[in-house]
């Protein structure tokens, strides 16, 4: 019996309209597209620059910071309200006024009473950026007035600081993204899917000509669920090869691991998809209801947002996302090359979830009632 | 004029008959606006720094109380040598560690200079910057105290007098909660409308009201106005919900913010017309709207990853997509406060997307039926 | 028909959902190869009925057998010895022609060569040996209908449950759908059906008529327009449900 519901199952997703084609380019956008979207390096600081001293050194510190690299230097502005305006536009992020006084500031040696004539104004509706553009800028500040007047940024005791980013060293966005990219499309091209493809043979009727014949429901379900995991494994497979053909990333760790993360997931999901559209009334309010799900997973997994800047309460609701251990588990073994002994909390979990979800889903599908 | 008012009354009682639908269509949007709102986030709390030194060391300790009152980091686990500190860090138990030379104090008192590195997990590259950054500040301050108490001399306290403008405390929701209304906004606002449009197209009433003596155009009109009407109470629940819940500010005009949401509405509206049109089954413009629209939106619209961080190509690419124009009318309009002028450009482009989208889906919606 | 041997038997049969009682007490039986027909206007309660008969439902109250087999403990053994075809005439439409009946084939236990051998005999019975490879979506409406038979039937039941079988379709394709029924229960099949069309429910060797859950009448076409003094079944119908 299996052998021919499989046959089906499996001929029917071929032949679907859209399966094929979205399966084929998502891998491809994962790989080619999103990666490159999904970063949030700062770069390309729009600075613009009032200079009310016009004087050699002012025109120097100017040339620093634009020589520094952080920077996208804008023409100067005339007026701190000029350039005002021009940040209410968003024409710029930053703004730094020199003023007059500047050149004479310098020559008058150590002892300050006044404060320096520099401005630094940032934009920080994101809060990151503007942070980091007022570093930089305080950077090159001081780093001119020690090399300018003489005095060193920090004479005295100074700290000799080593950075190193362990896995990353060059901090590479990409790396990071693609594990994880890939837990999203693999959610939704097969997580939902099977679901979907159940309520819609509820809405044209073979449901009703299986429900008859000696076909128990976990053999039904399960091979509906069989031609998606297949499909998962492949984009999962086919993801993760292309990443190492096109960027070289390595998974570190073991692909019979993520094999295994992967079914765990795809049951986690699809069974949940099911018990979703067991109690919906029509099509249109499952998929809604998916839809919501799905957003609401994949916003709170700590794919694209960590889970540690969530506050507490949505920390919480996070122990019941399956994308959460699956995506946390694909970043461990991909990048940090971790084993079981590592990560068996989160299969764990993933486990659990499924099995819940997936003993609701089969009770609540009734063949009889 | 008559028989448009009883196609719109129509409209309304079959969306409003379909209770259940209705309620999903108008509560999601609120629970995911305060899901969103909170959750997405990157801010960075209580980030474990572990230590490899001496405690007893009078300097290291300080540093590492300092760090230990950071708001944002904390300290973790002590540890004799850099490999079992790296072994936390691989399971994710801390997020980065210090290495302090051996003799730390008297290398410092002595030769001025002491050695620290400072390991970060990279696996996740905008934690470990921010995490980096924090640490780096810290270690600055404490520097500057050593300098001044051991060696008496006052380091360039000359600091630019820096501003942080329009989001001063850095919440990071300023940042996200105007990309969260849009997305939700305009995610719901479409896929209602393809639903349901292309719902009857599958039943076949919409053949039936075609060819009643009103035109096309006043027909799919009446259609849209439900919709229209629903997204604006979704707007307005939202907003107050991102005003009164999350404290993101309305320092601007609420007039000119509702009727930015307006036009943006209208061209949400068109996408979903245009999606009915293009789907012939409703999984197919659930599809379409669910991961055609939400996936690019998500990724590429500056909601969560900063447009200015995406390479031009990719820059280019969102410029296409409404949802990005309207979420920096938000957030010129909410956080930073400014007006009509300062919104010009994008608001002239929104208006012209959403005109073109309801012109492409109005001719086509006939001949592709 | 083999009047020694009753392939369906119910006894009392209650079905209620919450307050709302849809089979109301009935009790009937019908004989091995028999035509019987299932009649009664919309929300009389038929469906209800049938999916009891076909183990899809668990009644209230009441017993009865199909083939044998308890309606209410045995109804996983019950499928195993029906076919049913159901109003919407359940083929999946992206699945080829042999394809469907490979299917339901395999489902109900037939090994690869007897699946082989029955799609050779039905196309061939069926006159559809050119539609063999054609997508059910594709194929007209009267084939999809005799093609839903056929494949109720590949397992060879001893009795099949037909839902409503010729909605629909024009009436020359409605009589040929009947010669198959007929040559179906000249092999001593059963044939249960419910139909609307009234004139076929003079081609059935006994008919019940349900309204509001009760069965008001029972016995052949010629009984029960005797008794109604009626000249065809239509006024038969007419008369019984239009009562209330």
């Amino acid at each position: 019996m299996w052998k021919y519901l499989l046959k089906k199952e499996f001929k029917q997703l071929l032949r679907d309209p859209g399966m094929p084609r979205i399966v084929m380019v998502f891998p491809l956008l994962i790989i080619f597209v999103f990666p490159f979207a999904a970063n949030m390096e700062v770069r390309n600081i729009k600075l613009a620059v009032v200079d009310n001293d016009r004087s050699d050194q002012s025109q120097l510190l100017t040339e620093k910071c634009a020589s520094s690299g952080y920077f996208e230097l804008l023409d100067l502005a005339s007026s701190p309200e000029e350039a005002q305006r021009l940040m209410d536009k968003g024409g710029t992020d930053a703004i730094l006024t020199i003023n007059s006084g500047f050149a004479q500031y310098l020559k008058t040696g150590t002892d300050k009473s006044d404060p320096l004539p520099v401005g630094i104004k940032v934009n920080t509706v994101n809060g990151t950026r503007g942070n980091i553009g007022a570093q930089y800028l305080n950077a090159c500040v001081s780093g001119f007035l020690a090399s300018a007047s003489g005095i060193p940024a920090a004479s005295g005791g100074q700290f000799e600081i080593h950075e190193t980013y362990m896995y990353n060293q060059h901090l590479d966005y990409k790396a990071f993204m693609i594990p994880a990219l890939i837990v999203i499309a693999v959610t939704m091209m097969c997580g939902f899917r099977p679901a979907l493809n159940i309520v819609s043979e509820k809405e044209r009727g073979t449901i009703e000509q299986i429900n008859v014949t000696p076909v128990r429901k976990t053999t039904f379900i399960v091979c509906k669920m069989v031609p998606y995991v297949a499909v998962a494994f492949f984009m999962v497979f086919s993801c993760l090869l292309l990443s190492w053909i096109v960027f070289g990333y390595v998974c570190k760790g073991s692909l019979l691991d993520i094999a295994v993360f992967t079914l765990a997931h795809i049951l986690a999901i699809a069974s949940f998809g099911l018990l979703v559209s067991n109690f919906s009334d029509n099509t249109q309010q499952a998929m809604f209801v998916i839809w919501f799900f799905s957003m609401v997973f994949m916003l709170m997994s700590g794919i694209l947002t960590p889970i540690e800047s969530m506050p507490g309460w949505a920390q919480d609701i996070t122990l019941v996302n399956p994308l959460r251990y699956f995506a946390h588990a694909m970043r461990a073994i991909v990048l940090k090359g971790c084993t079981f002994a590592d990560t068996w909390p989160d299969l764990a979990w993933l486990l659990g979830l499924g099995a819940v979800t997936t003993t609701c889903a089969v009770a609540s599908y009734k063949k009889t009632n | 004029m008559k028989e448009i008012f009883a196609f719109i009354q129509k409209a309304f009682r079959h969306i409003f008959r379909d209770r259940r639908t209705t309620l999903i269509v108008l509560v999601m949007p609120i629970v995911q606006i305060i899901l969103f709102g909170f959750a997405i986030s990157t801010e960075v709390h209580n980030a474990v720094v572990d230590v490899v030194g001496d405690p007893g060391d009078p300097v290291v300790r300080n540093i590492i109380d300092r760090i230990d009152n950071n708001k944002y980091l904390s300290i973790g686990e002590f540890h004799n040598s850099p490999s079992e500190a790296e072994v936390r860090i691989r399971k994710g138990k801390a997020k980065a560690f210090l290495c302090f030379e051996s003799d730390f104090d008297k290398k410092f008192s002595s030769q001025g200079k002491a050695v620290i590195q400072i390991v970060s997990d990279g696996s996740d590259p905008n934690s470990a910057q921010i995490v980096m950054n924090y640490i780096k500040g810290v270690l600055q301050s404490s520097q500057v105290e050593f300098s001044e108490r051991m060696f008496g001399v006052g380091t360039t306290s000359m600091r630019p007098n820096v501003q942080l403008m329009y989001n001063p405390a850095m919440n990071s929701s300023y940042n996200f909660v105007p990309g969260v209304m849009g997305l939700i906004l305009m995610l719901i606002c479409s896929m209602m409308t393809a639903v349901s449009i292309v719902e009857e197209k599958e039943m076949g009433t919409m053949e039936l009201v075609l060819v009643s003596p009103v035109k096309p155009f006043w027909i799919i009109l009446s259609k849209l106005i439900p919709y229209l009407f629903l997204s604006l109470i979704n707007f307005v629940s939202v907003l107050l919900l991102a005003h009164y819940v999350m404290e993101v500010p309305i320092r601007g005009s609420l007039t000119l913010l509702s009727f930015s949401a307006l036009i943006f509405v209208g061209s949400s509206l068109g996408l979903g017309l245009l999606v009915s049109v293009i789907s012939k089954t409703q999984q197919t413009a659930m599809l379409l709207c669910g991961m055609g629209l939400t996936m690019p939106t998500m990724l590429l619209s500056g909601i969560i990853f900063p447009c200015e961080s995406m390479p031009v190509a990719l820059q280019v690419l969102s410029d296409f997509i409404p949802a990005k124009w309207f979420i920096i009318i938000v957030k010129k309009i909410m956080i930073q406060g400014v007006g009509l002028q300062e919104i010009a450009k994008e608001l002239t482009v929104l208006s012209g997307m959403a005109v073109f989208l309801l012109w492409v889906s109005v001719k086509n919606f006939k001949t592709r039926l | 028909m083999d009047k020694d041997i009753k392939s369906i038997e119910v006894r009392d049969l209650v079905k209620k959902f919450g307050d709302f009682t849809a089979v109301n007490d009935i009790s009937f039986h019908v004989f091995k190869g028999e035509i019987f027909g299932f009649l009664g206007a919309n929300g009389a309660g038929k469906t209800t009925a049938m999916r009891i008969l076909c183990g899809q439902s668990h009644p209230t109250s009441g017993e009865g057998s199909v083939a044998g087999f308890s309606i209410v403990n045995e109804q996983e053994k019950i499928k195993k010895h029906i076919g049913y075809m159901s109003q919407k005439f359940s083929l999946y439409p992206d699945l080829k022609v042999w394809e469907n009946i490979e299917l339901f084939g395999g489902i109900y236990g037939l090994s690869d060569k007897q699946i082989a051998e029955k799609t050779e005999s039905m196309l061939k019975a069926l006159d559809m040996e050119k539609a063999k490879d054609m997508y059910v979506s594709d194929i007209p409406l009267g084939w999809k209908q005799k093609l839903a038979f056929s494949i109720a039937m590949v397992h060879d039941p001893e009795i099949v449950f037909l839902d409503e079988p010729t909605g629909g379709v024009d009436p020359v394709t409605r009589r040929s759908f009947w010669e198959l029924i007929y040559k179906a229960a000249s092999t001593g099949v059963t044939v249960f059906v419910t139909t609307h069309y009234m004139d076929e429910a003079e081609y059935c060797d006994r008919v019940s008529v349900m309204v509001d859950g009760r069965i008001e009448a029972l016995g052949s076409p010629a009984e029960l327009k005797g008794r109604y003094e009626a000249k065809d079944m239509d006024e038969v119908f007419t008369k019984i449900a239009g009562r209330r």
